[in-house]
């Protein structure tokens, strides 16, 4: 099936485009206003658990095996803070609390050593051309199946296959913030590899392996999965109301990272993420009357 | 820069040597596991490592 552009299929004529418009905006703003704190502790609070393994592991407070559960669960949910200042959702440019935006920006996924500003530029033109096969940097991760998609990401992150990210940078070479995000990415990939080795031949081999290593390749590949598949498959469709869809995960909301309400954030992005699910329960009916992909079934 | 784009599609040789090998060392102590041949452990690690790190360079995958 090619890709449908379903905006406006649903044949509403304009004066009812504009009444669902303006509630579906006075609804998203009461949503949008106040700072997120929830976001902003989330992002402090789990990486100063991180932080904290690496002691509590090397003087045998807590056991490996602990350290590596606890700091995969870290390296999963260290993504979603950041999400929210690639969005400027703390603080726009220019307001007093900017320098906090980009903060939480570039030290919260430091366990997942994803480099904020790639990160900004290329989920930028995730949200302006989703599910674009050409355009949409995460369009990778298409696969027919949850299973597929956990064995496509395994793959993407072997050494042979093409970083669709660089590949991205690689094509806005005349853009100075993809050269930017480029080198940041550079600097900090070189900083992680050698963080590790030389951890590894100080003789923290196995705690580099197991708090770092490992759970980021974990951490990685779940947060494709939530975060990228789940909530755009089959990657069918774009157009503001279809590119995603809404589901409902049989293992919850928490274990999907909010992304059952997805669709709220592609919708209105300046929300925070832990305000979707009520902001989803308001807007539902002017999501149902716009034809969204409301999939209330278990996946 | 030119200098890191030279040296990029050797990272998997780099990482072999440069991690797995302590990494295999280290767990090779762990669990203890004697090396062959004689060879101590850093040793086997470095052999396993570099080779494995030869074998994703070219093969483009590590699994």
């Amino acid at each position: 099936m090619s890709i449908a552009e379903v905006t406006g299929a649903t044949g509403l004529d304009k004066d009812e485009e504009r009444r669902l418009y303006h509630e579906e905006m006075a609804i998203a703003r009461k949503y949008i206003g106040p700072f997120p704190v929830v976001m902003a502790l989330w992002c402090f609070s789990n990486l100063l658990c991180w932080f904290a393994l690496w002691p509590l592991v090397i003087f045998d407070v807590i056991p490996l095996w602990a350290g590596f559960i606890i700091a995969t669960a870290n390296v999963a949910l260290c993504y979603l803070p950041s999400h929210e200042a690639q969005h400027s959702n703390y603080a726009n440019p220019g307001k007093p609390l900017r320098w906090l935006n980009e903060l939480i920006g570039y030290v919260s996924t430091i366990p997942l050593v994803l480099p904020f500003k790639i990160a900004r530029y290329t989920h930028m033109l995730h949200h302006k051309h989703t599910n674009d096969p050409k355009l949409d940097p995460d369009y990778e991760v298409i696969a027919p199946t949850w299973r597929q998609a956990v064995m496509k990401t395994i793959r993407r992150m072997q050494p042979g296959f093409p970083n669709s990210y660089g590949t991205v940078l690689a094509e806005n070479t005349d853009d100075p913030a993809a050269q930017r995000a480029g080198l940041e990415g550079v600097v900090q990939s070189l900083a992680y590899w050698g963080i590790l080795c030389a951890l590894a031949w100080s003789g923290f081999a196995l705690e580099a392996a197991f708090l770092w290593w490992l759970p980021r390749m974990v951490g990685t590949v779940y947060i494709s999965l939530f975060l990228s598949w789940w909530p755009h498959h089959p990657m069918k469709e774009t157009g503001r109301y279809r590119n995603t869809r809404s589901f409902t995960h049989k293992l919850g909301n928490i274990v999907a990272f909010g992304m059952e309400d997805h669709i709220i954030h592609h919708l209105h992005p300046g929300m925070p993420l832990n305000r979707n699910k009520a902001a989803f329960r308001e807007l539902r009916s002017i999501l149902e009357a716009r034809g969204c992909r409301l999939e209330d079934h278990h996946a | 820069m030119a200098i890191l784009k030279a040296l990029f599609p050797w990272g998997p040789v780099f990482f072999g040597l440069g991690f797995l090998a302590p990494l295999i060392a280290s767990l090779m102590i762990t669990l203890t596991i004697t090396a062959p041949f004689g060879l101590t452990e850093i040793q086997t690690g470095l052999i396993i490592g570099g080779s494995w790190g030869l074998v994703a360079k070219f093969g483009g995958r590590w699994i």
